[in-house]
């Protein structure tokens, strides 16, 4: 279970890192619009799932830890310590996930970075791990569950063939919980904060949120922000009454707020989806972004970049290319109203499976760049 | 089976490698020496503090409660144990966002009390019906 979960992180987690530095001959897709909502959805429930999957794995192997003697040979000895990078970097790797969709960062690297590379370290080891375990794997799989105890019912002595490990382990004194009885308890609970936790993003079960960090009904016309314009910075500038969107290319221009409300007829419904797991769908309306790139002598292949009126963050400005640029609206307004300003008034971006973080808010600049 | 384990042996040790040597070459010393203690912490942590307690609260189980009621008192509180280590950092997380971002606004505390609540109820009740059928039919203790 815990392998399955941790193959599906990685691979959500890969698709993620995708959105951020896709290769300029494979842009991402624009269809399905709720792509990423689904990949990232499924990446921060299974990563909340895995907390308790991960530590009841670990409570079942503990014993194993009081095996004598420690070390039995040099190939145990680095067994022992490829375990030990599996346990650190997974226990490393949820925790500070978690601490990420909380938004709070107790530790003074990048996220994003050690997120992502320790996630091979992690991945790497656990390919390792079921090599080595892999008769164990076996002999467990083919074993009926009721008597399969992993610590109790078989002695691992029983089935030497079986073990890569083998050694004795003296039987618990009295009739526990059976294995049967351990599944059963830790599917519940792991059932238990997904139902609990899933409502910010499969938006129907909000009301049963009671783990769920995100609630989107709370959030300004009824979209959560990851940003607001305060921690931004750009409060003055976006409400600035003389704010001006500069399109520059081989015939640049300049969009005043007053020539965008005849162009903003456009409506789309699209979701925002966070990489931080929450998403919600919305009613968008706003210019085409292909025709403003159009009328700047740009076409439907050209590569463009959005820059925000925000100063001094690394996802202030973003990259788009491909059926991505066709599909996306410069929106204006959210869910029938004049966007928020923490949504990126007077001007955003909101374009189908792409990460929140991505569709560029508060824009003062775009640019054709071939 | 053999080739197999070559094959997924070799892949892990292949992407750890790779993954040691991007962190290495991207992340700056100082990160690095705290992610080291992180990682060790980690270790430290699960292996001398967490799972301790927990053996020693099964041990503590097994010594006071009769062996009918233990199992459905072990099912909860390992549901509950799971729960809780969600719950507690968003307890102490609560309301240290800006509002619009809609983040951590509710009072998971006393959620927390209610998913506990329901699960102690839904275990009393399991553990009734078990006690009224063994009165109907008395069976020798598995």
């Amino acid at each position: 279970m815990l392998g399955i979960a941790v193959g599906v992180l990685f691979v959500t987690g890969l698709l993620s890192h995708y959105q951020y530095e896709p290769w300029s001959w494979l842009p991402e897709p624009a269809k399905p619009v709720w792509g990423y909502r689904l990949t990232q959805g499924i990446h921060v429930a299974t990563g909340i799932a895995t907390v308790p999957l991960l530590l009841f794995k670990l409570w079942t192997v503990y014993p194993n830890q009081f095996r004598f003697p420690p070390i039995r040979s040099i190939k145990h000895a680095v067994e022992r310590l490829s375990v030990a990078i599996l346990v650190s970097t997974a226990l490393v790797q949820v925790t500070t996930g978690f601490l990420n969709v909380l938004n709070w960062y107790p530790f003074p690297w990048y996220f994003l970075t050690v997120h992502r590379f320790l996630a091979y370290v992690l991945v790497g080891s656990v390919l390792l791990h079921v090599g080595v375990k892999l008769p164990d794997i076996a002999y467990g799989l083919s074993a009926k569950v009721p008597e399969a105890d992993v610590l109790t019912e078989i002695p691992w002595s029983e089935n030497p063939e079986s073990h890569s490990n083998a050694g004795t382990l003296a039987d618990p004194p009295t009739p526990g919980i059976s294995r049967r009885g351990m599944l059963t308890a830790a599917g519940a609970g792991v059932g238990v904060i997904i139902l609990t936790s899933v409502g910010q993003t499969v938006t129907p079960l909000e009301p049963l949120g009671l783990l769920a960090p995100r609630q989107w009904t709370k959030g300004p016309q009824g979209v959560p922000v990851n940003r607001t314009a305060e921690q931004a910075r750009v409060m003055a500038a976006a409400t600035s009454p003389t704010w001006a969107l500069d399109v520059v290319g081989p015939e640049p221009y300049r969009l005043t707020l007053a020539d965008l409300e005849p162009r903003a007829v456009h409506e789309a419904r699209l979701p925002v989806n966070c990489v931080e797991g929450w998403s919600v769908g919305a009613d968008w309306r706003g210019l085409s972004l292909l025709e403003v790139v159009l009328r700047a002598g740009g076409t439907a292949d050209s590569r463009i970049q959005l820059i925000s009126l925000e100063q001094d963050w690394g996802f202030n400005h973003s990259f788009m290319k491909g059926p991505q640029l066709s599909a996306a609206l410069l929106a204006t307004h959210l869910n029938g109203q004049r966007l928020d300003v923490d949504h990126g008034y007077p001007l955003r971006l909101i374009s189908p499976n792409r990460a929140g973080v991505l569709n560029t808010k508060w824009l003062g600049r775009i640019e054709v760049l071939s | 089976m053999k080739a197999w384990r070559i094959i997924l042996a070799s892949a892990g040790i292949a992407l750890l490698a790779f993954g040691v040597f991007r962190l290495l070459s991207e992340i700056p010393t100082h990160s690095l020496l705290i992610l080291a203690v992180w990682l060790v912490a980690a270790l430290v942590l699960h292996d001398a503090l967490l799972a301790p307690s927990v053996v020693g609260v099964g041990w503590l189980l097994r010594r006071y409660v009769p062996d009918r009621g233990r199992r459905y008192l072990q099912v909860a509180l390992i549901m509950i144990a799971l729960a809780t280590v969600i719950a507690v950092p968003m307890i102490f997380l609560r309301g240290s966002q800006p509002a619009a971002k809609a983040l951590l606004l509710r009072n998971y505390g006393a959620n927390l009390i209610v998913i506990i609540g329901s699960i102690a109820v839904m275990s009393l009740i399991l553990y009734a019906a078990r006690v009224a059928r063994d009165r109907r039919r008395p069976v020798v203790h598995d």
